[in-house]
């Protein structure tokens, strides 16, 4: 490209800088807005003309908040339920990519079709159906209910995702391995897995992400102030309350929306490269 | 085995077995429990239900009381979707529009079989009446409050009003003055969107204008000229620029945080908002006066209510609970006055808190005239359409009689 | 293949398959049964009424209104995300300074869920304490503040522009991807050909760039027309449903007004819709390639 040049490197940078500098601002200003909200005393949050920075910072909104609102409770459920979904979906969805990758069967484009209606199939459509399915198995307001519904949605895009990196990784790796006299299960765990291990961190973090900020089934299947994710905590300090505490709501989303952000940005070149290679079907 | 250990070894193992055998029958006999839902109406209620729990397993060794607070906007989800999954608590609070639903699907428990004429006679007649359906009563008023009408002393003062406007005509001087105040005051605070009451502020106009909600023939009355008229003074008001912008995104929050920060000059609220006001806003100066009138003097007269659930396997343990702390006097003092609530009690509302309580005669006064949220199923759809009809005339979007006759005609087809 | 292999292959897929018959299937079925029959608010199965509640939905003016509003709602959204997504994807596959910091940024709404995104821009867009108002009158560009989401001709162009936001960064990183596995070389000639910057465009990008345009749209479009947190927090598909999508409206019906049959006929509606455009999309994508092929 032209950059050999210093100076057009500079220029260009300059160029796609401004470019996207309304897109840049856009994303940021909610999160310059919960940071300065989340720092303000209650008595500066309802003000005609808001200014940007509080009069008197007020750190102890953080502290208040986590008491106030439960938010450990909630930030554990959420990670109890998105672990644990993200496991079971990986438990079903890597031998089953295995198999779509590697061997030719029977009933396989039909197994494929399967996957993207039940991709198709989100949440809200069967809602109904889902929930009452819960009441009757008696696990509604219990953290499996979501466990289970979240490892069976997310599953037909796992698949796919690790499908498509498997199909990548050479079978005769494999192969070398079974001449060399090792069984199948053993070239799997000395050969393949090694391999494959970065599809299905990548896929084990996208699932995480999507479990963890699932909104409607939580909403719908999660009854008591308690068991709430992080994600129904949060939007239940806003819904239809006597008062809502905006500087405490913003402190929670800041809480909770900080750490996920900073994993994206150190994972996210994993991510371009595993949607890379699974993206072409 | 040797003798002595052999002995040793049985009279050890029954006694483990006895003392097994007394805390299985210790465990079965000790706790019954009961499950209380009481609704979030302030960061007291569960402290007070707590204390109502303390006195009562005090009394009661043998009864576990388990309360748990849960907030108004997913109170009536939760319940229904409990009942759904056979999960559903003993009592609970519930809003008493509800009951209609809960009642004709046998939802929760008559109460006839435990009142007493005593315990009901301690009750103030009206408040009773929405909670009793085809003659029998399925709960108990646990909160019940008026509607009045709040005003900034220091704005009508300002802006020469003498005395609080008592007729919608003269609340639409009063707001022009105010409004003249400057661009940040606003003369009537008109709350239309919101999940709580929207359409509720409507009724206000509603019925001080001689409407009601359904007439006597069971139809719905929104359409009717007392509603067109009624209709017509607030959309008056959104026009003449007498209100807060905003009127379709204001929910009930948004009206009293702006006459908090005293900004607005008269507003429609209940009781809680001067609890709210001696904690947020302790140098306002503001009085209460009634709802202005158009043909007659009128107020919404809201109960939410106790209740058991008819699935209950400690129905009457839960009713002693009910009777002896709940409704207590001591605890009904004490609910009532912390979250800011008008009394159910005879006894309670000749208690000098209240009986001697200028703000509240201005609530009290208007209770004779007090209507209440109709009874009939699906009440919420209904209420949501009535809400859609007003957004879409304050908007301008539509014209006030014909979008009023198209709403009625709606809720009429839901009601059959 | 043997008979090994085959009894193998079943074996790793069962689970998935199983999984998904029992949490998705038993549902289905369960909606159906629901949709065709009157069922009371709390769930119990009454008499069979056959289309009865279909056709209470197709007189129900707020149900077309909320289907053609979804139309304009994922029409607008991922059109939008497109064609915003494309070209950032193509600067950010480019070197130049800062490219690091600029890929992180746009990744941040990713990160945070839809429901907080939407939290936060309820509270920012705020008519009188909002600081969108407050920035917009501070650089002059307006006298008075606006009441954002008062009304629907403001407040479902606003959703729209949230959902792209909240919609460019897996876009981007898909393109981003599939940027990436373009060989270079091909461009080298083409620029020896003489062919300059937006010819290498139309002719090299686009064409390569064909699969990943259009996973990028199917998923997309799958997700935007079930999206539910946007509207559901900023508005609620009010004032009176003119916001409301099928979703909202949906939620409305089954939950509020406990109308589940209406709601079910609804949800298998919704289905019906998507599986129509998969079919149609499915056969256009394949009619493509095999012409592809021929060439």
């Amino acid at each position: 490209m032209t950059g050999s040049n210093g100076m057009g490197k500079w220029r260009k940078s300059l160029l796609y800088w401004l470019l996207l500098a309304p897109l840049v601002v856009v994303i940021l200003f909610p999160f310059a807005v919960m940071l300065s909200t989340a720092l303000k005393p209650p008595e500066e949050i309802f003000v005609f003309d808001p200014a940007w920075i509080p009069d008197q910072p007020r750190l102890m909104n953080f502290v208040d908040m986590w008491s106030a609102t439960g938010f450990g409770l909630a930030l554990a459920n959420s990670l109890i339920i998105s672990g644990s979904s993200v496991l079971l979906c990986l438990l079903v969805a890597i031998p089953a990519g295995y198999a779509m990758a590697r061997y030719r069967f029977r009933g396989q484009s039909g197994y494929r079709q399967f996957l993207l209606i039940t991709q198709m199939l989100s949440p809200i459509v069967l809602l109904i159906g889902i929930f009452r399915m819960m009441a009757a198995l008696g696990l509604v307001d219990r953290h499996w209910s979501l466990i289970l519904a979240y490892a069976a949605f997310n599953m037909a895009f796992a698949t796919w995702m690790l499908q498509s990196y498997f199909a990548t990784i050479p079978k005769e790796l494999e192969e070398a391995a079974w001449i060399d006299g090792a069984t199948w299960f053993q070239s799997l765990r000395t050969v393949f897995l090694p391999l494959a291990t970065p599809a299905v961190a990548v896929t084990a973090i996208l699932t995480f992400v999507n479990t963890w900020n699932e909104f409607v089934l939580a909403l719908t299947l999660l009854r008591s102030q308690d068991s709430y994710t992080l994600t129904i905590k949060i939007y239940s300090l806003v819904a239809a309350a006597y008062r809502v505490n905006w500087e405490q709501v913003m402190a929670a989303t800041l809480l909770a929306t900080v750490p996920v952000a900073i994993i994206f940005a150190w994972l996210q070149r994993y991510l371009v490269r595993g949607l890379s290679l699974g993206a072409i079907k | 085995m040797p003798r002595k250990a052999a002995l040793l070894c049985s009279c050890a193992t029954m006694g483990a077995i006895a003392l097994g055998a007394v805390a299985l029958a210790g465990s079965a006999q000790a706790q019954t429990e009961i499950r209380v839902i009481a609704s979030h109406y302030s960061d007291q209620t569960a402290t007070i239900f707590e204390g109502m729990a303390a006195d009562f397993e005090a009394a009661h060794p043998d009864i576990d009381i388990v309360i748990e607070d849960v907030p108004w906007g997913s109170l009536q989800q939760r319940l229904v979707t409990d009942v759904a999954g056979g999960t559903a608590p003993d009592i609970s609070i519930i809003g008493t529009r509800w009951l209609v639903d809960f009642v004709e699907n046998d939802v929760v428990a008559s109460m006839d079989d435990y009142i007493t004429p005593e315990f009901k006679d301690r009750f103030i007649e009206v408040f009773m009446d929405p909670s009793t359906i085809d003659g029998e009563v399925y709960g108990l008023p646990v909160a019940a409050s008026a509607r009045a009408m709040y005003y900034n002393e220091d704005l009508l003062e300002q802006a020469g009003i003498a005395e609080p406007p008592a007729t919608w005509d003269e609340l639409k001087a009063a707001a022009e003055k105010i409004d003249a105040l400057g661009d940040d005051y606003y003369g009537f605070g008109l709350q239309g969107a919101g999940e709580t009451e929207a359409d509720a502020y409507w009724y206000y106009s509603l019925w001080t204008h001689g409407g009601e909600i359904f007439t006597e023939d069971g139809e719905s009355g929104i359409a009717s000229p007392e509603a067109v008229a009624a209709t017509q003074t607030y959309k008056d008001l959104i026009d003449s620029g007498l209100t807060q912008p905003g009127v379709t995104s204001a929910d009930r929050e948004d009206i009293e945080a702006l006459f908090k920060q005293g900004r607005v000059g008269m507003i429609l609220s209940g009781p809680w908002m001067r609890g709210q006001l001696a904690e947020e806003a302790p140098d306002l100066n503001y009085g209460i006066a009634g709802i202005p009138e158009g043909t007659q003097k009128a107020t919404y007269g809201v109960t939410d209510s106790i209740v058991i659930f008819a699935d209950s396997e400690v129905k009457d343990e839960a009713w002693m609970f009910l009777e002896e702390a709940a409704f207590s006097d001591k605890w009904r003092t004490e609910f009532t006055l912390k979250e800011g609530f008008l009394p159910v009690f005879k006894s309670v509302a000749a208690d000098p808190h209240f009986a001697d309580d200028p703000q509240l005669k201005a609530f009290t006064d208007l209770l004779p005239y007090a209507q209440f949220a109709p009874l009939v199923p699906n009440w919420q759809e209904m209420a949501d359409t009535t809400k859609s009809a007003l957004q879409t005339i304050y908007l301008g979007e539509g014209e006030v009689e014909p979008t009023l006759a198209a709403a009625a005609d709606k809720i009429n087809g839901i009601l059959k | 293949m043997n008979g090994t292999q085959f009894r193998l292959a079943w074996a790793m897929i069962l689970p998935s398959l199983a999984l998904a018959i029992w949490i998705i299937g038993y549902p289905i079925y369960d909606v159906v049964m629901a949709a065709t029959h009157e069922v009371n608010r709390f769930g119990k199965l009454r008499d069979f009424v056959g289309v009865a509640n279909f056709e209470t939905l197709i007189a129900d003016p707020i149900f077309w209104g909320s289907l053609r509003r979804t139309f304009v709602w994922t029409g607008g959204v991922v059109g939008g995300t497109l064609l915003l997504s494309l070209p950032i994807a193509i600067m950010l596959n480019d070197d130049f300074h800062g490219r690091g910091i600029l890929r992180v940024i746009i990744m941040l709404p990713w990160a945070v869920s839809l429901t907080m995104t939407s939290i936060v821009w309820r509270w920012t867009l705020n008519g009188q304490y909002g600081m969108l108002n407050e920035v917009l009158k501070d650089l002059g560009l307006i006298g008075q503040s606006i009441e954002w989401l008062a009304t629907a001709t403001l407040a479902f162009p606003i959703e729209i522009l949230i959902g792209i936001l909240v919609s460019i960064p897996f876009t981007t990183t898909v393109f981003l991807g599939g940027l990436s596995s373009l060989p270079g070389d091909i461009y080298e000639a083409a620029r020896i050909d003489g062919a300059g910057p937006w010819q290498r465009f139309i002719n090299l990008t686009l064409p390569l760039m064909r699969p990943f345009i259009n996973i990028a749209l199917v998923l997309n479009i799958i997700h935007v027309f079930n999206s539910f947190p946007i509207i559901w927090v900023l508005t609620q598909g009010d004032p009176a449903n003119s916001t409301d999508i099928l979703v909202t409206y949906l939620y409305k019906l089954a939950f509020r007004y406990g109308r589940i049959g209406d709601a079910s006929a609804m949800s298998l509606v919704m289905f019906a819709v998507l599986l129509v455009f998969t079919i149609i999309y499915a056969r256009m994508a394949m009619r493509e390639s095999k012409e592809a092929a021929a060439q």
